[in-house]
């Protein structure tokens, strides 16, 4: 019930989506002037071989971040502006309506990282070691930055500032993935599997474990406030 | 089911809206909400949906059968049905998907016939409408889809803010109708300034 | 009615001050420091504390406003956020101070610094978000949902992240031998500092929730909605 519901939540963020492709534009245009700019100024071979593996992952999760922080917020400050949230709210049960928003900003997030990745692996030089290891933390960062997003705009597309407060609130929320996922993809691109990869790894699993609980059961409160 | 409301008010801020009232909705019957404008009639209509908290009292449904059984109207899924000024709905779908959606988020899976049944029965051409985006209709046609929206749940509790709004005389015919076909089934609250409309009503809150 | 009476005010007065002489007369200083620099642990930890304290206290009112929906709970969970923020910083403060006598810099984004800097920028967010609405209920839902899936994720900034990279900072008060290891007349300071500051916390805390209280009746009753 629960499901279906979500699951007709999300169709219909995906159909309006389908029909304007403003949340995809803007993320896509902007991934990609970012990768321009860091292609440019940066380059393949502009860092010495040993700064590669860190630098190269902190600019992939700062696009990943920048463009997440752009177009994440928009399906429910739509909700807010048109005024569609009203009728959703007396319609819907409220933890479809979290299920199917988190779901289309995964769609959309996967969609950018889709993009986003391969050319900055080929723009950058960027060579992974360990493709499992780097594919395990792209998904589950992906995750994190998704649910953490998905909360945080709720909240925001109640506020007066909106768009303007989005970044404030979930930066600080979004740090300590952030971090782990630069840590992961840094071990994946130097090296096999190791230790402190399966450190990283764990560290996001638990991190979108509990986001996902903590915003599923917070989420009621935001949402009929 | 009746709809019970306890000593409700609302306040935003130190800002008292209206209230505390006290008053129930009798199935069958038809319970006009009188005021001036900025008396707080569409708060109350917000609220006694459950879209907003009141400040104080509650507002809860009763099984007509037994009385003392009690849900609050934040729990009652599908039982309350709304039209008011602040209602959109998708501009991006087309009507049919509109009715379409909202049934589906609450687990039913209606037929094309039905929809179309449903967008007809306010005066709307289904099948002129079928490939138009709702954002392209004029302002009476989406007020008149706003109705359809309204009972597409077969509420047991129908609430209308200022449904007549913007609707040409063949609409207001329509929620004239809307207002008979919801007394078979359960209780209108019906908030206008519309002394036709009022006419409607069987009791009569003035705020 | 006062929060603390002249009795109360002036055993705190004193206590503090015979914490402080204690801090910098009293007690030796501890080996394996540089210098006199192991006396910040006087004021350091205390504060840190404290501000653990308060964030607790901000996220325990922030659910107890969800669930029972009194605007005193709100008043409550804002004055701990803003105390724990102002503790936090005076941690952070302290422990850059220590850095610079140990290590000769004030910050080398050690992971304890980096996550301090973190908790400020969460609590930060938290009172952006506050000054963002004006409808008091309204803010009060939201800033207690922000508070909360905030608290979720300190425990990732405290223990989590710090793990993953080799910290300087020194042994924690209770250390991974499960331990207290100091000499007698540190000890006897240090938790003497604990509850001095621990004490003088809670009498701020008490004039901060009961000012935010007179400001938010004020304001119902003026119709203005200034908090």
């Amino acid at each position: 019930m629960i499901l279906r519901a979500a699951a007709a939540v999300f169709v219909k963020d995906l159909r309006t989506e389908w029909r304007t492709r403003v949340a995809i534009n803007a993320l896509l245009l902007f991934a990609f002037s970012v990768l321009v700019l860091v292609g440019y100024a940066v380059g393949p071979t502009r860092l010495t071989l040993e700064d590669r593996p860190v630098v190269n992952s902190v600019l992939l999760w700062i696009v990943l971040f920048f463009s997440a922080m752009t177009g994440l917020s928009r399906s429910f400050v739509n909700e807010e502006e048109t005024g569609t949230a009203a009728a959703l709210r007396l319609s819907a049960p409220p933890a479809s309506v979290f299920l199917g928003k988190l779901l289309g900003n995964l769609a959309l997030l996967g969609v950018v990282m889709a993009v986003v990745v391969p050319l900055f692996l080929a723009l950058m030089s960027f060579g992974i070691a360990a493709p499992g290891l780097f594919l395990a933390v792209l998904a589950l960062g992906g995750v994190g930055i998704a649910a953490a997003s998905t909360f945080i705009a709720a909240i925001v597309s109640k506020t007066a500032a909106k768009g303007a407060l989005f970044a404030v609130l979930a930066t600080p929320l979004l740090l300590p993935p952030l971090v782990a996922a630069v840590t992961g993809t840094q071990i994946a691109a130097t090296g096999p599997e190791s230790a402190a990869g399966l450190d990283a790894v764990r560290l996001l699993f638990a991190y979108d474990g509990l986001m996902v609980t903590a915003s599923f059961l917070l989420f009621d409160a935001v949402w009929r406030e | 089911m009746r709809l019970v409301a306890e000593n409700v008010s609302r306040s935003f801020g130190p800002r008292r809206v209206f209230g505390p009232l006290s008053f129930a909705t009798e199935p069958g019957r038809v319970l006009g909400v009188a005021g001036a404008n900025g008396s707080g009639k569409t708060t109350l209509v917000k609220v006694l949906a459950g879209l907003l908290r009141p400040s104080a009292g509650s507002v809860r449904l009763e099984d007509a059968g037994r009385p003392g059984s009690r849900i609050g109207v934040r729990e009652a899924a599908g039982a309350i049905g709304w039209c008011a000024p602040d209602l959109s709905l998708y501009g991006e779908l087309t009507p049919a998907e509109n009715l379409e959606f909202f049934a589906r988020v609450a687990g039913r899976l209606p037929t094309r016939e039905e929809l179309e049944e449903r967008i007809a029965s306010v005066g709307l051409d289904p099948r002129r409408l079928r490939s138009i985006r709702t954002r392209f209709l004029s302002t009476g046609q989406r007020q008149r889809l706003k109705l359809a929206y309204s009972v597409l749940s077969s509420p047991a509790v129908l609430l209308l803010d200022e449904p007549g709004s913007n609707l040409d005389e063949a609409g207001h015919r329509a929620v004239t109708a809307i207002v008979a076909e919801q007394r078979g089934r359960g209780s209108v609250v019906l908030a206008t300034n519309d002394p036709a409309e009022l006419a409607l009503a069987d009791e009569r809150v003035t705020l | 009615m006062q929060v603390l009476g002249t009795a109360g005010k002036v055993v705190l007065g004193l206590g503090m001050a015979v914490v402080l002489w204690a801090a910098f007369l009293y007690a030796h200083p501890a080996e394996s420091f540089v210098g006199e620099s192991s006396r910040i642990v006087f004021f350091h930890v205390p504060t840190a504390w404290i501000s653990a304290l308060a964030f607790l206290l901000a996220a325990i009112h922030s659910g107890l406003y969800l669930k029972t929906r009194k605007m005193e709970r709100d008043d409550a969970a804002a004055a701990a956020a803003r105390l724990g923020i102002l503790f936090c910083v005076l941690a952070t403060v302290t422990g850059s101070l220590f850095a610079k006598v140990m290590w000769n810099s004030y910050w080398n984004w050690d992971p304890r610094q980096t996550s301090i800097v973190l908790l400020l920028l969460v609590y930060g967010a938290y009172l952006g978000l506050r000054q963002a609405i004006e409808e008091p209920e309204r803010r009060a839902t939201l800033s207690a949902a922000y508070a909360l899936i905030a608290f979720v994720s300190v425990p990732f900034l405290m223990f989590a992240v710090p793990r993953m990279y080799a910290s300087l900072h020194p042994d924690t008060v209770i250390n991974a031998r499960g331990r207290i290891e100091m000499s007698p007349d540190i000890k006897l300071v240090f938790f003497s500092s604990m509850i001095a500051f621990t004490a003088l916390f809670a009498w701020m805390y008490a004039l901060d929730v009961k000012a935010t209280r007179l400001v938010r009746r004020l304001s119902e009753r003026t119709g203005g909605f200034e908090a």
